[in-house]
C-alpha cells in the first residue's frame, strides 16, 4: 500500500524551505507519493513523522502465529470477491479451569474426535482455549498443563487475572499460546509476561475508542503481538465492531486496528450459539471461542469456514471419483461430464429430477466446464476411458453404456472405440435428461 | 461514470437569449432533454448573456425554474461566487461547485461555502499564471485542492480534480500529459479525489467532433476518469460512457447494459 501525498504532506514539517530540492512541501510529499524522492532529503521531519511514514507502509493487518500452525490476519479485503480471505478464522473450544480432572479428559477427548472428511477435504478444530474461572492461578496452571499433556492443537491462556497467566504460562510458552488478557488494568503486567515469553497477547477493552487506546499504550511496551477484543459480547454490537476494525485497517490504514480480532460467543444454547459464530466467520473475525462442542455442532460451521475461505478466482471443484444418485443397481445409467461444480450439479440436480437411481463420472477437468475442457484439451477420449476403466463402475452394471454430453457429441465414435463401451449422446443441456431418460 | 450535461450555457444562443428574455422554456426543454440522454448532473451557466451584477439573481431562477421540470442535482457553473451562492441556496439535493481555481483568495472564499451547503466541488490544476503544461504540475496544484479539502474539512471524495483538457488541433501535448494527471490525482488521498474533465474542450473548432470527444472519453475512463461535462445528447458518445463502465467493471455486464445505464 502506496502513502497518498496528504498523508505524506500532514506528516512534514510545512516550512517550504526548500532544503529537500523541492520548493514546497507539498510538492516534496507529492514526490515522495510517487517514488521519487527519500524522506532523508528533509533535515526537519521530527522521528514521529519518520516511524509514522515508515510504519504506513506495512501491510493494513499484522498477520500473528501462535500455537500449532495457527495464522490470524493478514487479510487484505473487506468481501471475499475482490481477491480472497486468506487464513481460515481459528476456532478454538473453550475448556474451564471449574472442571474436574475427569470432565477435563471427557472435554479433551471430544475435542480430539472434531475431525472430518468430507467431500475430499479434511476438516480438523484448531486449537483448546483453557478460560480460568476457578479464581485460582494454582487450579489454571494445572488445568492448562492437563490440557497441553492431552492434545497437540493451539492454546489460548485466557484470564484477566495477571498471576493466573504468570502461573500457567511458564509451562507451555515453548507451545507458543496466545495468551489474554491484557486490559486496562492489568495489560503492563500481561504485555510484559507476553513479551517475555515471546507470545501472543489479546488486547481487550470496551468499545472501540478504549481499545485504540489501550493498543496505543501496549504498543509502547515494545510488543508488536497483538489479538484484538473489542469487549462486547452482543452479536449486533460485535459484528459492528468486527466490521469497524477491518475497514480502519484496510481502508482508512488506522494502525491500532493493524491487527486480527477475536471474537466469542455469546449465546449458550448450541444451535444459537453456532448461528452467531456463523456471523463471526462471515465478517473478519480472525479467531473464535467456542462452548460448543458436539459433532455435530461443529462439522456446518467448519464447511461453512470452508467455503468461505476458497479462492473465488479458482473454479470450484468436485471430486472426480464415481458419484451416485439414488439407490443405484446393476442396470443403473452412467452419465460422464466434468468436475467443474456449477457442470456437476447441474448434472446432479436433473439426474434427480428424472428419478431413475444412476452414476455420474466426473473427469478431473482441473474444475472447467465441458465445452472449455474441450477446447482446452482436457476432455479427451483416452482420458474418459482410462477414468472409466479406473473407477470400477464397469463392475457394478451389466450393461456398456455411455451416456455424454450433446456438446461433445463428436468424441463419441473415438471413446466408443477406446473403451469399449457404447457411447451415447445425451442432450447438450442438462436440463434435457429429464426427457431424454423417457425416450430412452 | 457521471456525466454532466453541459447543455444550459448562455454561450448557446437559444439559453443566452432565454434568459435575456426570463423565458423559462429552453432552460426546461434542454433539462429534461439531457435527462432523457443519460445525465447525471445538469450544469448551469449563464454565460456572459447575464450582466454581472444581475448574476446571483440569475442563478437563483435559473435553479427554481430548472428545479420545476428535472429531479437532477445541479452543477453550478461560473466564476462568480456570488451567483454561485445565491444558487446553491435553493438546491433541493445536494449539487456540485463549478469551479475553483488553486488560487488562494478563492480557495478560502469557495471550499467552506461547499463545506456549508454540502456541495461537491470541482478543482482547476491553475492558477493565476495559466495551465501547466506537464502532468507533474498539474498535480501539484492538484495536490494544493487536496490539502485545502483537508484543511477546510470538504471530504476528498467530494472533491472533482479538472485536469483541463486544452483543444488538440492548437495544443495536441496536453491530451496525453492530462491523461496522465488523471491517473496521478488516485495517489493524492485515501479516498482519492475524484476526477472531471470538460469533455467537448478537446475537440474545439475541429471537424469530426464526436469522434475525437469519444475517443477521449474512453482513454481518459482507462485513465481513471469519474465524469464529465460533456454532450449528454450525444448518443454516441454517452454508448462509449456506458460500455466503459463494463469493461472496467465498475456496472455488471447485462445484454442490455447500454439500456441499463441511461436508467441510472
Amino acid at each position: 500500500m502506496a502513502l497518498t501525498g496528504l498523508e505524506i504532506y500532514k506528516q512534514l514539517p510545512k516550512k517550504n524551505c526548500g532544503e529537500c530540492g523541492t520548493p514546497t512541501c507539498l510538492a516534496f510529499a507529492m514526490a515522495l507519493a510517487s517514488g521519487k524522492g527519500s524522506l532523508d532529503a528533509c533535515p526537519y521531519v521530527t522521528n514521529e513523522a519518520r516511524e509514522a511514514l515508515d510504519s504506513a507502509s506495512a501491510p493494513p493487518i499484522k498477520a500473528i502465529k501462535f500455537g500449532n500452525g495457527s495464522i490470524l490476519g493478514d487479510e487484505t479485503v473487506l468481501f471475499r470477491h475482490d481477491k480472497t480471505f486468506y487464513h481460515p478464522t481459528t476456532l478454538l473450544i473453550e475448556i474451564a479451569d471449574t472442571l474436574s480432572d475427569e470432565e477435563v479428559q471427557a472435554k479433551l477427548q471430544e475435542i480430539e474426535g472434531l475431525e472430518f472428511d468430507r467431500v475430499g477435504l479434511h476438516y480438523t478444530i484448531d486449537g483448546v482455549a483453557v478460560v480460568e474461572a476457578s479464581g485460582s492461578p494454582e487450579q489454571f496452571a494445572k488445568v492448562v498443563a492437563q490440557v497441553a499433556a492431552g492434545t497437540e492443537r493451539s492454546l489460548l491462556l485466557l484470564s484477566d487475572n495477571a498471576d493466573a497467566l504468570k502461573a500457567a504460562l511458564p509451562g507451555v510458552a515453548s507451545r507458543k499460546p496466545l495468551i489474554g488478557s491484557a486490559t486496562e488494568a492489568n495489560y503492563e503486567a500481561v504485555v510484559n509476561l507476553a513479551k517475555e515469553h515471546n507470545v501472543p497477547v489479546i488486547i481487550k477493552a470496551e468499545g472501540l475508542d478504549a481499545l485504540a487506546a489501550l493498543v496505543e499504550n501496549a504498543q509502547k511496551l515494545g510488543h508488536k503481538e497483538f489479538v484484538l477484543d473489542p469487549g462486547t459480547r452482543t452479536p449486533s454490537q460485535t459484528l459492528a465492531n468486527l466490521t469497524h476494525c477491518r475497514r480502519l485497517a484496510i481502508k482508512k490504514k488506522f494502525r491500532p486496528f493493524g491487527y486480527p480480532v477475536i471474537a466469542f460467543t455469546s449465546k449458550t444454547e448450541p444451535l444459537a450459539e453456532i448461528t452467531e459464530a456463523s456471523v463471526y466467520v462471515a465478517k473478519y473475525a480472525s479467531a473464535i471461542v467456542l462452548k460448543a462442542s458436539a459433532k455435530a455442532h461443529i462439522l456446518p460451521l467448519m464447511a461453512l469456514r470452508q467455503n468461505l475461505y476458497t479462492d473465488p478466482q479458482k473454479p470450484i471443484q468436485v471430486e472426480p471419483i464415481l458419484h451416485t444418485v439414488g439407490e443405484v443397481n446393476e442396470n443403473s445409467p452412467i452419465y460422464i461430464t466434468t468436475n467443474f461444480s456449477l457442470t456437476y450439479y447441474s448434472v446432479e440436480g436433473e439426474v434427480e429430477a428424472s428419478k431413475i437411481p444412476s452414476y455420474i463420472l466426473p473427469i478431473d477437468t482441473d474444475g472447467t466446464s465441458v465445452l472449455t475442457a474441450y477446447a482446452a484439451g482436457k476432455f479427451e477420449p483416452e482420458k474418459i476411458a482410462d477414468i472409466l476403466a479406473k473407477s470400477g463402475v464397469g463392475d457394478k452394471v451389466n450393461h456398456r453404456n455411455l451416456i455424454i454430453p450433446g456438446y461433445v457429441a463428436v468424441i463419441s465414435g473415438k471413446l466408443q472405440e477406446i473403451s469399449g463401451w457404447k457411447v451415447i449422446v445425451g442432450p447438450r443441456e442438462s436440463s434435457g435428461i429429464v426427457s431424454f431418460t423417457r425416450a430412452m | 461514470m457521471i456525466i454532466i450535461g453541459e447543455r444550459i450555457n448562455g454561450m448557446f444562443k437559444d439559453i443566452g437569449d432565454a434568459l435575456r428574455n426570463k423565458d423559462a422554456k429552453p432552460l426546461q426543454h434542454w433539462a429534461l432533454k439531457q435527462e432523457e440522454g443519460g445525465a447525471h448532473y445538469l450544469d448551469v451557466n449563464s454565460g456572459p448573456a447575464v450582466p454581472k451584477e444581475e448574476r446571483p439573481e440569475a442563478y437563483e431562477w435559473m435553479v427554481k425554474i430548472i428545479q420545476e421540470v428535472s429531479n437532477l442535482p445541479l452543477c453550478l457553473d461560473s466564476t462568480n461566487y456570488d451567483a454561485i451562492e445565491a444558487g446553491l441556496k435553493h438546491l433541493k439535493r445536494p449539487g456540485m461547485i463549478n469551479s475553483v481555481p488553486a488560487e488562494r483568495d478563492k480557495i478560502e472564499r469557495v471550499f467552506p461555502m461547499a463545506v456549508q451547503y454540502n456541495a461537491s466541488l470541482i478543482g482547476l490544476t491553475m492558477d493565476k499564471v495559466g495551465i501547466p503544461k506537464d502532468a507533474e504540475n498539474r498535480i501539484v496544484f492538484a495536490m494544493e485542492l487536496v490539502a485545502a479539502a483537508d484543511e477546510f474539512g470538504l471530504p476528498t471524495d467530494e472533491l472533482y480534480i479538472d485536469p483541463l483538457i486544452l483543444p488538440c488541433n492548437v495544443a495536441q501535448e496536453h491530451a496525453p500529459e492530462v491523461l496522465e494527471a488523471i491517473r496521478m490525482v488516485k495517489t493524492l488521498s485515501n479516498p482519492a479525489p475524484k476526477t472531471v474533465l470538460g469533455l467537448s474542450n478537446v475537440s474545439q473548432k475541429s471537424p469530426d467532433r464526436h469522434l475525437i470527444n469519444r475517443t477521449y472519453l474512453a482513454m481518459a475512463m482507462a485513465a481513471g476518469l469519474d465524469a464529465a461535462i460533456m454532450d449528454a445528447n450525444d448518443d454516441d458518445l454517452v454508448d462509449v460512457a456506458a460500455t466503459g463502465q463494463i469493461l472496467l467493471n465498475k456496472s455488471i455486464y447485462a445484454d442490455s447494459y447500454l439500456k441499463v445505464f441511461r436508467q441510472r
